[in-house]
């Protein structure tokens, strides 16, 4: 209890004025005459103890109203625990990653979940959460046990890896709008992969106690599991012993040096057999070859198995990993070069066909020929250092790119007579030698994005690249996305531009690839660059492969507005997700199962992809007890004892209550004050 | 007429002269609009002769139409005295205040007796041609203006009215052998007081008067508020004679005091009867023709 305005107390002052009217007013009545007293007799004691009482009823009012006001006034509050034992949330998290598949861990812990939300008391909110990769929130706080019983029943096995760090941070949002205590019941398998990189992450707010239930054996058992394959995503000939092969790499967690089985599966039939000595705890890299597929996509699958007699596998739903391949014929690239270039078809043809994962026939274009070229034929096009391009290429490469198809540009020399790079519509500001610059004569590469699918991590030499001549283009302008910049000048000139252009990319390389205008062919970059720009440009990356489960996959291209051909996926199941509205819209789509989707793209390619879980899932090893216990510590005050946390208290204000107390004691006043006045005039 | 009778509005007039002057004119003229009520001095009956009678009351005029004597009988002009004997003790100033009338002040008690003692003198002597006298007392007689029928004797007699404030207390044994001295001639004697005293007290004490011939009449002034005082709270009441305190709650007041006041009046009445009193009850809020319709009444018998 206390006053948010306490200096109104001042006014309690004026509680003498009832005490002096009473006082005083009682002392100054005045008497009646009467005639004669012979016929009235003494009630004195009576009747002055009538007075007192009646007087002192309507001093009291009058106190109490008074006091009533200064007490408004002064604004009292109490602290009231904004949650007693049935005010406290109670939140049951259940994990639903992947390794809860093992074993009974994710029974087990809906069964925990259920216990714990029967033993709730009748009043009290609870709400039901399942934690994957995301924190998804299933029910609002409730009081209805049916509501939260469904929505534990209802929670599906996922695919998805764990991450403690998003329940802290859900949490975290949480708590800027529950003030109430919580009491969070998680039920997982305290995976220690799923622990976030920093510790801080995964710490919960100071209203938040957690409990854990651990589910499980408690010590992980043996667990081996294809960890990563590596298998082209497009195939042109079976036979060719370079490509044509699956590398695979089997790890154990927990298990000791034994020999395991592997086995390539194409569309549900074993194609090769592999026997592997495992080391314990170890990992081991397996070869697989030839990769016989036929025409079309194929359902490929890597399994790992035990060899008669051998360990049993604790964790089997993680013994195979998944992948598409698409055998097609080598598609053919056009490569437009001026007439006098020869050397950077040499090195970008030499580039493609050492590329490992991707099969394309470099079909080199003299500029002067390339009016009748139609572009759709081929998975992209590359324009290298084109002084002048006809007119009805352009046209036919917009239109193309538009549709889907994507063109590299490579901007040497020539291109800096010109004004706009071609497709791209950049302007170009000028030409810049660096070799007759001062210095060294060259410029370096500066800035790298390593996210774009062209550079990949950025490892592949790029800060080594020296680069003699670089056309300066207004990519700002253009709208284009930088992603690698020379190091000189205040800004940097760009180096490498992409821009999404309808449903296709332009790449501008503002240099050539000619080994005069810089030295990138002699790097040992130039090929996984060729490689990955090749995959990139013809959307083949797209198309197949293997992808991790609750990445993202583009259907459309971004900013390319509503096109009216609609996408299409078909989930593991065999399922569609999308609705008519999405698939008119959507663009890009969320991988949250494992298994082969099947996709259709906004410009009318199809494709199948493999997704495999990830496979930090398959290790078991649980949080340690320590760091369980600073877990689940973090979440009450310093100080204060584990697992308690003192409730919250905040301050309610009775303003309203005392009013409305002064408001009847003024009425009351009012009554009694009338029939008390009233005898006054009749005395009077 | 009658509204000039209503004591509220009487108690506007200042000069008493005035005002029994209104009282009486508005009463008589209203006596001559009444076919029930009237009295002559001329003829009153006729009565067969009997020897030894006085020949000269006989109707001649009668004897020589029928031969028999009659004797014609008159009603005697005989003069009357009225002496008004006026309490003036303090508790005849008692009033309720405001009347419930129009908002006039409510005369109190002191005022209505002179009103209607006002209202008697100038009856009598105006109207009656008979003496009229005074005497004013307390514990003591303050004033005493004897009975005569000489001119300028209402305007004494109204004077001796106006000098007559309230003061001291009543006590009737005390004056009481003044009384028989001051009222020695037989006539009327008119006795206006609240008689706060024991009936038993009051009529011995008057009761000597009336063995001197004398019809007395005790016209007992009330304020309605004396009757059925209405307390809406408890109360500190104050003797207006003694000055004492009392303090009294409203229950009491509406049951038991209405009883004592009732049986007082009860008693007065009963006793005065017995005695050979006239009694006669007036409250201050009733007009003021009941007074003098009395006097007229008893004038007329003591005839």
């Amino acid at each position: 209890m206390g006053f948010l305005t306490p200096w109104f107390l001042a006014g309690a002052a004026a509680l003498g004025v009832p005490v002096f009217v009473h006082l005083l007013r009682r002392q100054t009545t005045t008497p009646q005459p009467v005639s004669s007293l012979m016929f009235f007799e003494q009630g004195t004691q009576s009747s002055t103890r009538h007075r007192k009482l009646r007087y002192l009823l309507l001093f009291a009012l009058r106190t109490a109203l008074v006091a009533l006001l200064v007490l408004a006034f002064a604004n009292p509050f109490v602290r009231r625990a904004n949650a007693g034992a049935s005010g406290r949330l109670l939140l049951v998290v259940v994990d639903n990653s992947y390794s809860m598949r093992e074993g009974t861990r994710f029974a087990d812990a809906k069964r925990g979940a259920l216990e714990v939300l029967g033993a709730k008391a009748g009043g009290q909110r609870a709400q039901v959460m399942a934690l994957g990769a995301e924190l998804q929130v299933l029910t609002q706080p409730v009081q209805d046990a049916g509501t939260l019983r469904a929505a534990v029943e209802g929670i599906q096995q996922g695919d998805s890896k764990g991450n403690f760090g998003e329940l802290g941070h859900g949490l975290r949002a949480l708590a800027e709008t529950v003030h109430t205590p919580v009491e969070l019941h998680l039920f997982s398998d305290m995976q220690k992969t799923e622990m976030p990189g920093n510790f801080a992450d995964m710490v919960l707010p100071g209203n938040v106690k957690l409990v854990l239930h651990p589910v499980g054996s408690g010590v992980a058992g043996p667990n081996w599991t294809v960890e990563s394959v590596s298998a082209p995503a497009q195939l042109a000939d079976p036979k060719d012993k370079r490509r044509s092969r699956v590398e695979a790499v089997v790890a154990g967690f927990g298990t000791p040096a034994v020999a395991k089985m592997v086995s390539l599966l194409v569309n549900g039939r074993t194609i090769a057999t592999k026997r592997v000595d495992v080391p314990a705890n170890g990992r081991v890299k397996v070869e697989l070859e030839p990769l016989d597929v036929p025409y079309g996509f194929s359902r490929c699958e890597v399994r790992v198995g035990p060899v008669a007699g051998g360990v049993a596998d604790a964790f089997p739903a993680d013994d195979g990993s998944v992948f598409s391949v698409r055998r097609s014929d080598p598609e053919r690239v056009a490569f437009v070069h001026g007439a006098g270039d020869g050397r950077s078809a040499l090195y970008f043809g030499a580039a493609l066909g050492a590329a490992a994962e991707s099969s394309f026939v470099l079909q080199p274009v003299n500029v002067e020929q390339s009016a009748d070229v139609d572009p759709t034929r081929y998975a992209f096009v590359v324009l290298s250092d084109v002084g002048t391009l006809p007119s009805i290429l352009e046209n036919s490469l917009t239109q193309y790119v538009k549709g889907g198809g994507s063109v590299l540009v490579a901007a040497g020399t020539s291109s800096g007579r010109r004004g706009k790079i071609p497709v791209l519509g950049a302007d170009v500001l000028d030409g810049k030698y660096y070799s007759r610059d001062a210095g060294d004569g060259f410029a370096k590469v500066a800035q790298v994005d390593g996210t774009h699918a062209v550079i990949g991590d950025g490892s592949d030499g790029w800060t080594e690249l020296k680069v003699f001549y670089a056309t300066r283009v207004d990519a700002a302008k253009a709208g284009a996305r930088v992603l690698v910049r020379l190091g000189d000048g205040a800004n940097g000139t760009p180096l490498l531009m992409d821009k999404a252009l309808g449903e296709g990319h332009v790449v501008v390389l503002a240099s050539g690839l000619e080994n005069l205008t810089n030295d990138l062919p002699l790097q040992p970059g130039f090929v996984p660059f060729v490689d990955r720009a090749a995959r990139y440009l013809s959307g083949e990356d797209r198309l197949g492969g293997t992808r991790v489960v609750d990445s993202f996959v583009q259907l459309r291209t971004a900013g390319a507005g509503q096109s009216g051909a609609g996408v299409e996926v078909v989930d593991p199941e065999g399922r569609r997700p999308l609705s008519l509205a999405e698939a008119g819209s959507i663009q890009s789509y969320q991988l949250t199962r494992s298994g082969f989707y099947q996709l259709r793209f906004a410009n009318g390619k199809d494709g199948v992809v493999g997704v495999n879980p990830d496979r930090r899932e398959s290790d078991m090893t649980m949080i340690p007890e320590d760091v369980l216990k600073l877990w689940s510590g973090s979440g009450g005050p310093e100080g204060a004892p584990s697992g308690e946390i003192a409730a919250k208290e905040t301050p309610m204000s009775l303003w309203w209550w005392v009013m409305l107390l002064a408001l009847v004691a003024a009425v009351a006043e009012s009554v009694v004050a009338t029939g008390y006045l009233g005898t006054q005039r009749e005395e009077a | 007429m009658q509204r000039f009778l209503d004591p509220a509005v009487l108690a506007g007039i200042s000069s008493l002269d005035l005002l029994a002057k209104t009282v009486v004119d508005g009463f008589v003229a209203g006596l001559h609009r009444s076919p029930d009520f009237g009295f002559s001095q001329e003829f009153a009956e006729y009565r067969a002769y009997t020897p030894g009678d006085d020949l000269r009351h006989i109707d001649w005029n009668l004897f020589a139409r029928t031969e028999r004597m009659y004797l014609k009988r008159y009603r005697g002009e005989t003069n009357s005295y009225l002496t008004v004997l006026l309490d003036a003790s303090k508790s005849m100033e008692f009033t309720s205040g405001s009347g419930a009338k129009s908002g006039v002040r409510q005369p109190s008690k002191m005022d209505y007796a002179r009103f209607a003692a006002a209202s008697l003198f100038y009856l009598v002597i105006h109207n009656q041609r008979d003496g009229a006298g005074l005497v004013v007392f307390d514990d003591e007689v303050r004033e005493a203006i004897r009975p005569s029928t000489r001119s300028g004797q209402l305007h004494r007699l109204l004077a001796g009215l106006e000098q007559a404030e309230p003061r001291a207390r009543t006590d009737f044994a005390k004056p009481m052998k003044h009384f028989q001295e001051l009222v020695r001639r037989r006539g009327i004697v008119v006795v206006i007081s609240d008689f706060y005293e024991k009936p038993e007290v009051i009529v011995k004490a008057i009761e000597p008067l009336r063995f001197h011939g004398n019809d007395v009449v005790l016209f007992h002034v009330l304020d309605p508020k004396e009757i059925r005082p209405d307390l809406k709270g408890p109360a500190v009441l104050v003797d207006l004679e003694t000055q004492q305190r009392l303090e009294v709650i409203p229950e009491y007041t509406k049951v038991a005091y209405w009883q004592k006041m009732d049986g007082h009046i009860e008693q007065l009445r009963d006793r005065s009867q017995a005695a050979g009193l006239d009694y006669h009850l007036l409250v201050t809020d009733q007009p003021l023709d009941q007074v003098l319709r009395q006097y007229l009444a008893i004038r007329q018998g003591g005839n």
